[in-house]
């Protein structure tokens, strides 16, 4: 086949899409959804700019997955952390440390970071460096980014307090 | 250099074993298997030229009952084809019983990588600087590969037959790797030497020791980044063999291992420096695998 | 104390919520109605070769190309990609020899990677499609890879107006002898009691912004030719574009998109002409370019590589008596920068040391590597890996303590820093210097570290730096920056220089705001575009805070002005006697006495006539503040580095600790912002000394264009980093701040070469000092003991 219908759940919304199979999900998420927040840093799965979270709150980089065989499942980009405008604390975390300079790397590492405290709601913070590889900043240094995923974790909502919206914050 | 968008190709997505060997028995060599893909993706980006592009992509994507890493005392450990390196890192008998996998597996690539990146794939890419091959070559193992005559399964030590070349044949599928069960006494280590912490390896290395007391009754030795496929140091295991590993044999051992390998110039280091550190590598695995590191 | 009650605080900055939530706009990100997309066809089988043969027809009948466009359809126009040629005189510029030498598409390839001709069609995979159906046939060239090789006599030349492939050197008319300095250097040699002397590589280093460059260009019905880019410089690449193409710099309009990091690599033009050649074959069509990671690796220019060599004269009591440098760096196949790095680099060396005599001279030459130009930095770091590097030598052999040997020597207050005459105003290096070695625990490592045994050796560094503060008195320093006040007595500033994510518009806003006696919300800061806004040369050599800063400074006291004088009408005291805050003015000396801003801006615009009394009420007109404003001065920053680290003798692999990185940065405006600065600086210069360098095979072409196979620190690679802000008020730049964009990453390339030499004795002359390097130096010269080389102690 050449071209496949697939149906993708997007940040809680239901995607019907018609795909070239040569496509990756980059390129879906971008140039047929609009959905910029998901970034081209290298195409090899190398920077992680690209990245987005499956249902399990597993980080995979989005330039190195065919769109066409990914039909049914639930995909989380950087926008859907937010709701409309109104930041998650990961997102509000990385402002309050400073963790944020030219930003073309930011949506990939607070979804890298909510992945990470999906598993791990209190990583050392070589477990924090450790997760964060696969995600290049080049303007940090990674000092701010390892604070504020460490603020990230201690302003996260109690699992118990986790009601359907705060859940699809790290598993859409 | 590569290009933004990927060639055009037929995607094939077989739903059962059977349908998936059927595909590449009839499209042969015009046919790339895909499981996780961070291998196939890229490559098909870099193609250099249209002879390297396949006509058909097969994905994996939507054959059950591969994803699995199963393990049992008496059997040993059963990866399937479609099991990712984080599915690999996420049991606790893996850690326990494949240290040296699971050290290699925990350094591999990056979070993403690993949940999508198959061991089987790694084995199957057949580059000499694949640490889960490097790891999985010193513990030793079988590859299961279906095909239109049935199963068969290759042992490890033969699956690699040149650099990116394995023993699967055109129309076999690689379902699963079985790797052996836990000895008493045996110990293993991994050993990688890289430019920054995230990088493909410069060198690596991984032993096997069978121990009884401080004596080394069997050794496995495998290293990666020093010939066209990871190499068995099969030499210098024997200086091993039947050893104490005292500090005098770990020196002999250590200066055995730049006579063995044919290392070469590339981006990653340079011929020189892998034959000089060699031996230093094998033998800080040897004291790891020991616990004496 | 200060006053201030905005500038120095950690403003949250203006732009991270869209970033946050990935609603910032980088140029890729936008999508124009009809738009077309462009791919330019470059040269990747060679480095040096003749174009002979260009078959276009294939690719113009491929499905959904709309336009084929080579050499003969575009502009014969030549342009130089950089912009220093706009930053000086006329007359400098021919003085320096500044040439124009790329073409939008060429028949003479320089470098892999040049551009032959453009595809321009319906979607991004047609003209990647019809791309690979265009026909080239090369003749292949010699190519030449070092200075050496390009400066032979039989070389083939890069272009008529420079013989022996000698792109640049110091000009004669203003540094005699081509060299930069001056005192007797042979003589004091004489004299000297120690000379230390080597020779060095520093290494081709790669920006490695996040974002790959990307443009839109678009002509639009009224003729204009409208260009989306997130180039560092917006206005001058306004008037690059208007030059390039013959058009009035009206009929040319330049949009800044949000820029995904810089580092120098977006100074000037990179793919714009292409882009716009593009755009103006299909006029009423936006057309898209977009590149590859790899693509961006090789088109942009990256730091200049080269031989360093160097030699310093001692008394024996540690008295500096002179030095002598010399810099050869390989240019790529084109001009660009070519006069920038080789002066600079002599420039921030003269800038450090009290050398009675110094000679420095800066040379490039042409190669056939990928281009070189502004990388943070800008020669610097290059400077200081050889300089520090021998300065420490030269402490071992005399037995004296580096920290104390730097604190007696460099240069200070009243000195003159990177250009004769142009004095240093403030110096606190001194305090960086104490301040570092206290938080590294300097002086117990180091006697630690004298003797030491087994196969893991560590060590302690230092190294010291002065940078620049904009570009005055060598270029232009021009900003010009609006204010306007709306009717609610809130504040929208217009000023051109873009923000890279450094960070740079917060802490104006906050410059704004202070000087205003505004609320920071109430202040709105924008680039606007190149049709709105005023001149500026854009952001460069770090001068943002210290030049664009005293401009909205200036400007925004324009504003204040009007509004004192207004309400000293109102309330009948001089405009002297009265202060604003939260947007009230008051008499200082009676604060009952008070009018709100608003009053007066409001009646400004709104300024009606009562028909029962045919009066109006307050004063009429908007009020607009206004400078066009050239830097008076420049007061550099100086920082300290201190670094520790871990040496594998048996592997030769380091293992950095820590880095400590201590900087008079005058006054923090926003300290947050400043720390990420000199944070993002360790990583840039731990990659230069330890492992980023882009290298070719023989034929010139790259071997690691990559995030695969080009190495960066990443965050399991960082040390521990203590940031020292050391804050002692500039007399002349705003609110006392000085520079910080590019100074973070220089001298942590010296404290870990020095840390390396601490640890195992052996200094390395080549960069990045990788394991191979290493264990190679010390298979061949054996660990040493620091403490026991000449008079170390």
């Amino acid at each position: 086949m050449k071209n496949r219908d697939i149906t993708l759940h997007i940040n809680g919304e239901e995607c019907r899409l018609n795909v070239a199979v040569n496509r990756t999900l980059l390129e879906v998420l971008r140039d047929q959804l609009g959905m910029t927040e998901t970034k081209y840093g290298c195409g090899t799965g190398e920077c992680g700019a690209c990245t987005v979270l499956l249902e399990d709150g597993k980080a995979i980089n989005s330039c190195l997955t065919l769109a066409a065989t990914m039909d049914g499942k639930r995909i989380t980009t950087a926008a859907g952390l937010s709701d409309f405008g109104r930041v998650n604390h990961i997102q509000q975390a990385f402002i309050d440390e400073a963790a944020i300079q030219c930003g073309y790397c930011t949506p990939g590492m607070v979804l890298k970071t909510a992945s990470l405290l999906a598993t791990n709601r209190d990583p050392s913070d070589e477990e924090i460096r450790h997760a964060l590889e696969g995600n290049i900043c080049r303007c940090t240094g990674y000092e701010k980014i390892v604070k504020a995923v460490r603020k990230a974790a201690r302003t996260m909502p109690a699992p118990a307090a986790c009601g359907a919206e705060t859940c699809t914050e790290v598993a859409q | 250099m590569s290009s933004r968008i990927l060639p055009d190709f037929e995607l094939l997505l077989p739903q059962s074993v059977p349908e998936a060997v059927e595909l590449l028995a009839a499209h042969r060599d015009r046919i790339t298997v895909m499981a996780g893909g961070t291998d196939v993706m890229v490559a098909m980006k870099f193609a250099q030229s249209p002879a390297q592009l396949p006509d058909y992509l097969m994905s994996l994507e939507h054959v059950p009952g591969l994803a699995y890493v199963l393990f049992d005392p008496d059997k040993g450990l059963r990866i399937g084809a479609k099991a990712t390196i984080a599915e690999l890192l996420a049991q606790a008998e893996v850690k326990q019983h494949y240290r040296a996998l699971w050290n290699a597996a925990r350094t591999f690539a990056t979070v993403q990588v690993r949940n999508t990146a198959t061991v089987l794939g790694n084995l199957l890419r057949a580059s000499p600087a694949g640490d889960c091959s490097c790891a999985i070559y010193a513990i030793g193992g079988t590859v299961a590969l279906q095909g239109p005559a049935g199963r068969r399964e290759v042992d490890i030590d033969d699956f690699w037959l040149s650099y990116g070349v394995t023993a699967r044949r055109p129309d076999e599928l690689a379902v699963e790797l079985i790797l052996p069960p836990p000895a008493a006494g045996s110990r293993c280590a991994f050993k990688r030497m890289t430019r920054t912490n995230e990088d493909l390896a410069k060198l690596n290395v991984a032993v096997r020791l069978e121990m009884a007391g401080n004596t080394c009754v069997d050794a496995r030795l495998a290293m990666g980044c020093v010939a066209p496929t990871p190499l068995r140091l099969t030499k210098t295991e024997t200086l091993l063999k039947g050893r104490e590993l005292t500090a005098e044999v770990l020196q002999s051992v250590a200066a055995s291992v730049p006579w063995e390998i044919d290392p070469i110039d590339d981006k990653r280091s340079t011929a020189e420096y892998r034959r000089q550190v060699s031996g230093v590598l094998l033998k800080r695995a040897i004291q790891e695998a020991c616990g004496a590191a | 104390m200060n006053r201030e009650t905005i500038v120095g605080t950690s403003a949250p900055r203006v732009d991270v919520r869209d970033k946050a939530t990935g609603q910032a706009l980088y140029a890729a990100d936008i999508d124009l109605p009809g738009m077309l997309y462009g791919k330019v066809v470059r040269c990747w089988e060679h480095a040096h070769a003749r174009v002979v043969r260009l078959d276009l027809s294939a690719a113009a009948k491929s499905p959904g190309v709309v336009r084929v466009l080579g050499p003969q359809d575009v502009t014969a126009n030549r342009y130089n990609s950089s912009v220093l040629d706009l930053m000086v005189s006329e007359q400098m510029h021919d003085m320096l020899g500044d040439i124009e030498d790329q073409r939008i598409f060429t028949d003479h390839v320089k470098f892999q990677g040049d551009a032959i001709c453009g595809i321009i069609a319906k979607s991004e995979e047609a003209a990647e499609r019809a791309a690979a159906k265009v026909i080239v046939e090369y003749e292949p060239l010699p190519v030449y890879l070092t200075a050496d090789a390009s400066k032979q006599p039989d070389a083939i030349r890069f272009t008529p107006e420079k013989p022996g492939n000698l792109a640049f050197q110091l000009p004669e008319p203003m540094f005699p002898g081509h060299a930069l300095g001056g005192g007797d250097v042979e003589a004091a040699m004489r004299d000297a009691d120690l000379v230390v002397e080597d020779v060095f590589y520093v290494p081709k280093q790669k920006q490695c912004q996040m974002e790959p460059h990307a443009y839109i260009a678009k002509l639009d019905s009224t003729g204009r030719l409208n260009c989306w880019t997130s180039s560092q410089m917006p206005k001058l690449v306004q008037a690059k574009l208007a030059k390039l193409f013959g058009l009035p710099m009206s009929l040319v309009k330049v949009t800044p998109t949000v820029i995904g990091g810089g580092f120098g690599t977006r100074l000037g033009l990179i793919s714009e002409p292409q882009a716009c050649a593009m755009a103006m074959s299909v006029p009423g069509h936006a057309v898209k370019l977009l590149t590859l990671r790899e693509e961006d690796w090789v088109i942009s220019p990256s730091r200049h590589p080269g031989k360093y060599w160097m030699k310093i004269g001692f008394r024996k009591d540690g008295t500096p008596l002179a030095c002598d440098a010399r810099f050869e760096n390989y240019k790529g196949g084109y001009y660009l920068d070519a006069s920038g790095t080789a002066f600079t680099a002599g420039a921030w060396l003269g800038g450090m040391y009290k050398f009675p005599a110094l000679r420095y001279k800066g040379e490039s030459y042409f190669t056939n590597q990928g281009l070189t130009g502004a990388y943070r930095g800008y020669g610097n770091p290059q400077t200081n890996f050889v300089l520090e590097q021998l300065i420490d030598r030269a402490c071992a052999q005399m037995g004296a303590d580096p920290v104390e040997w730097r604190k007696q020597w460099h240069k200070g207050v009243g000195d003159d820093g990177w250009c004769p005459g142009v004095t240093y105003p403030s110096c606190a290096l001194d305090e960086c210097l104490d301040r570092g070695a206290a938080a590294i625990g300097w002086s117990e490592k180091r006697r630690q570290y004298a003797h030491q045994s087994g196969t893991v050796r560590r060590g302690v560094g230092v190294a010291v730096m002065n940078h620049t503060s904009g570009a005055m008195p060598m270029l232009l320093e021009h900003t010009a920056c609006t204010v306007k006040l709306n009717e609610d007595a809130t504040a929208e500033i217009l000023f051109a220089c873009s923000d890279m994510g450094q960070g740079s518009h917060t802490a104006l806003k906050q410059i704004a705001a202070e000087t205003l006696g505004f609320p920071f919300d109430h202040v709105q800061l924008s680039s606007g575009t190149s049709d709105v806004a005023g001149f500026d040369i854009g952001a460069h050599a770090s001068r943002t805070i210290y030049v664009g800063g005293a401009a909205v400074k200036k400007a925004c006291e324009d504003v204040r002005r009007q509004l004192l004088e207004r309400a000293g009408r109102h309330l009948q005291v001089s405009p002297d006697e009265l202060d604003i805050r939260d947007k009230r003015i008051f008499v200082k000396a009676d604060p009952a006495r008070a009018i709100e801003a608003e009053t007066i801006t409001r009646a400004g615009v709104y300024h009606f006539i009562d028909p029962a009394t045919g009066q109006a009420g307050g004063e009429p007109g908007q009020i607009q503040g206004y400078v066009s404003f050239f830097a008076p001065h420049n007061s550099p920053p100086f920082g300290a580095s201190f670094a520790e680290v871990e040496v594998d003798t048996e592997t030769g692999e380091v293992r950095v600790l820590e880095l400590v990185n201590a900087h008079d940065i005058g006054r923090a405006i926003n300290p947050a912002a400043v720390e990420g600065q000199l944070e993002g600086g360790i990583q840039q210069g731990l990659g230069f000394v330890l492992s980023e360098e882009m290298y070719y095979d023989g034929n010139g072409r790259i071997l690691n264009n990559s995030f695969t196979d080009y190495k960066m620190f990443g965050p399991s690679d960082m040390p521990k980093i203590t940031t020292i802000l050391v804050e002692d008020p500039d007399p002349v730049g705003p609110f006392g701040a000085k520079s910080v964009g590019e100074s973070g990453l220089v001298s942590p390339v010296g404290a870990v070469a020095n840390a390396i030499f601490n640890a195992i004795g052996i200094q390395f002359t080549e960069a990045p000092i990788t394991p191979e390097k290493v264990l190679k130096g010390i298979l061949e010269q054996g660990v040493r003991d620091y403490g026991s080389i000449g008079g170390a102690h």
